[in-house]
Formats: structure tokens, sequence, C-alpha cells
């Protein structure tokens, strides 16, 4: 796998909440399935979980202002 | 791009429509004007008029929010050509983007993401930056972003990934203070290190915002949410800005909504102006004593 991959999961788990779900319960084992290498799964082992729940939240607060996927500036 | 070498400090607001009649009623205070160069891309042909309209009563720069350039997937050729065209067709004194990613995978974050910081994302970063320069004719100053979350899988600290990514690229910096104050206090370092860490001759332009403290008790984080007045640390790294950088500044502030009065805003440029001209002092005095 490569970088492109990597930054797209991360695009997946800060938006889609059921994808968010399952990787906090299981972080190591949706990134392999999602074929990322053994070092960017470990790499996903040790997220910073709090910042992930707020950058969630912050988006998800955004989404429903906007009506859509906001930008920030 | 006008390519018009400032030559003094200039302080100026972000160009949005509830502020406007409030910027055009206050020129003689506001010496440049930002403005979202991609809410101008698909604008009718009357508002990209008013836009250059703009332009010839106020220096105006552009800020762009939707390239993605701090990636490993290339930046879309068809939206620098638009950045381009619009250059092209307002002559803006600079543009500047994010060192951010906003997309990955065909999903469109809505954000400014924080890239990991990688061997692989400062490859795809310079790339971008040379891409983007070669089709919009002129490299953007590229502005460091807030993040809640430390970057998953990042391999260094987010001062020595911006030198790098400034040292490959040779792009000039826009730094945004408030991002800067909200991650130095969000992931527990100094930003006067993150200061000293900086090609500070490289820094061309500053972003001053507010914003407001979210997340659990005790565990809470500062979001860079544009929403609020700038806090008082914000101005103290802008006068160590001005002690360190030698080079004149375009310092913007931000604001994105709860749009206090335009006097209010103007209160926080001229404290702004203040603020970086204190710095200034320091430095020549700094000077005077090595000289002596």
């Amino acid at each position: 796998m490569s970088a492109p991959d990597f930054e797209a999961f991360l695009a997946k788990i800060y938006l889609d909440e059921h994808a968010r779900a399952k990787f906090l319960a299981d972080p190591r084992g949706e990134a392999l399935k999602a074929g990322l290498t053994a070092s960017e799964a470990e790499a996903l082992e040790k997220i910073d979980r709090l910042g992930l729940e707020l950058i969630a939240q912050s988006l998800e607060r955004k989404r429903r202002r906007s009506g859509k996927y906001p930008r920030n500036y | 791009m006008r390519r018009m070498k400032a030559m003094k400090d200039r302080f100026g607001l972000s160009w949005r429509r509830e502020l406007a009649a409030g910027i055009l009623a206050h020129l003689d205070r506001i010496d440049v004007v930002e403005v979202i160069a991609d809410d101008f891309f698909a604008a009718p042909r009357r508002e990209r008029r008013a836009l250059r309209t703009l332009a010839v009563q106020v220096p105006v720069v552009f800020h762009g929010v939707t390239l993605g350039l701090a990636s490993s997937v290339a930046v879309e050729t068809k939206r620098l050509e638009e950045t381009a065209r619009l250059c092209e067709e307002v002559q803006p004194d600079y543009w500047s983007e994010h060192l951010a990613f906003v997309r990955g995978g065909g999903i469109e974050i809505g954000h400014l993401a924080a890239p990991p910081r990688t061997a692989a994302t400062l490859e795809g970063t310079a790339a971008n930056l040379a891409k983007a320069k070669a089709v919009v004719g002129a490299a953007p100053l590229v502005e460091n972003v807030a993040t809640l979350i430390e970057p998953p899988g990042s391999e260094c600290d987010e001062a020595s990934w911006i030198a790098a990514v400034a040292r490959a690229s040779d792009c000039k910096l826009l730094l945004d203070l408030h991002n800067l104050h909200a991650n130095a206090l969000n992931f527990n370092y100094s930003p006067l290190e993150f200061l000293a860490q900086l090609p500070i001759e490289r820094v061309a332009a500053i972003h001053l915002a507010g914003g407001k403290w979210i997340g659990p008790h005790g565990a809470q984080r500062l979001l860079d949410d544009h929403l609020h007045d700038v806090p008082d640390p914000v101005y103290e790294l802008l006068a160590e800005v001005g002690a360190r950088a030698s080079q004149p500044l375009t310092v913007i502030l931000e604001r994105d909504g709860a749009y206090p009065s335009i006097e209010c805003l103007l209160d926080q440029l001229d404290r702004a102006r203040r603020a970086l001209a204190e710095g200034r002092r320091r430095q020549a005095g700094r000077a005077r004593e090595v000289a002596a």
C-alpha cells in the first residue's frame, strides 16, 4: 500500500462514524484489512484517540451547520 | 501576479461579505485585503468584476483553501488552472495555500487536515508546490495549519517538517500565529522553540485569529474557529516574530463569523500594529547593543 492509501484511510475515519467505531475497536485489524502496511497499522494503533474524537465532532458540527461538508479557512 | 514588493509592514482583514461595507468605509485603516480565491472560481461575471474593482481600491492577496497541497496525492491541474485564471484577472500581490490535505480516496474531508509528517508527504508536497508554481506562474506562500489531532504516522515535529518543505520547495511562509498558539497548547510544546526552528527569513505573511476550548473537562483542546477575538498570547507571538524577522510582513486578521463591529476588528488590527512595532523595536535595540 502507499501514502495515498494512508491518507484515504485517515479521511474515512475522520468522517465516517461507523468506520471510526470499527477502527477504534480494533485499530490494527481494521488498518490491515484496509490493506495498509504493518508499520502503518502500528502507527494507527498509537493514534491520538482524543484528537480523533474531537476532529470527528468538529467536522460533524460543521456539516450539520452548513448541510454539507464545509471548508474551514 | 503583480510581483509588487511590500516595502513596509501591512495590516489587513479577510474579505467576507458581512464585512464588506465596513472594510470599504475604512480603507484609510486597512492596507490590504485577503480574498478566498476558491469563492470566485465559479462566480458570475459581475462578482469577478466587483473583485477587480476592489483590487483597484486596495491591494488584494489571494488565499486558497481547497488545493490540498500537503499530500502524497498530486494536486488537481484543473484547480490550479482556476487559481491561475483568477490571478491573471485580478493580479493579487501574492497567493497562499495551506499545508494540509483536504481529500483522500475520493472523500472530501471538508477541513484542512494536518498531513502525516513523513518523507512521502514531504516529497508529495514539494512536487505539488513545484506544479503550483508552474501552472499559476508564482509559488504560493504556504501556511501552517491548526490541528485537533496529532497527525497519525508522523515521523517528525511540525516545525521541522515545515522547515523541510520550505527548503525543498523554496516557498515563502504564511505563519498563522493562532494555529501555532493552538497546536502548542494542544500538544504541549513551546511556540518560541517552534519559531526558533522555522526559517524566519522566509515568513512573508502572518495570520491572526481566535478560537475556543472544546472537549471533555481536563482534556480540552483549543479549536481555531475564527469566531473569536485574537487572544493576548497571539499578539505576544507577533511581537516575537517582529523581534526575529527583519523583512516586511503582511498581517491579516481572519474572522469567519460571529462578526463584531468593524471598529472592534480595526482595534485588533491597531493592536497588531503595536505588537509588531514593539517587536521591531526589540530587534533594533538588540542590534544597537551588539554594535556597541
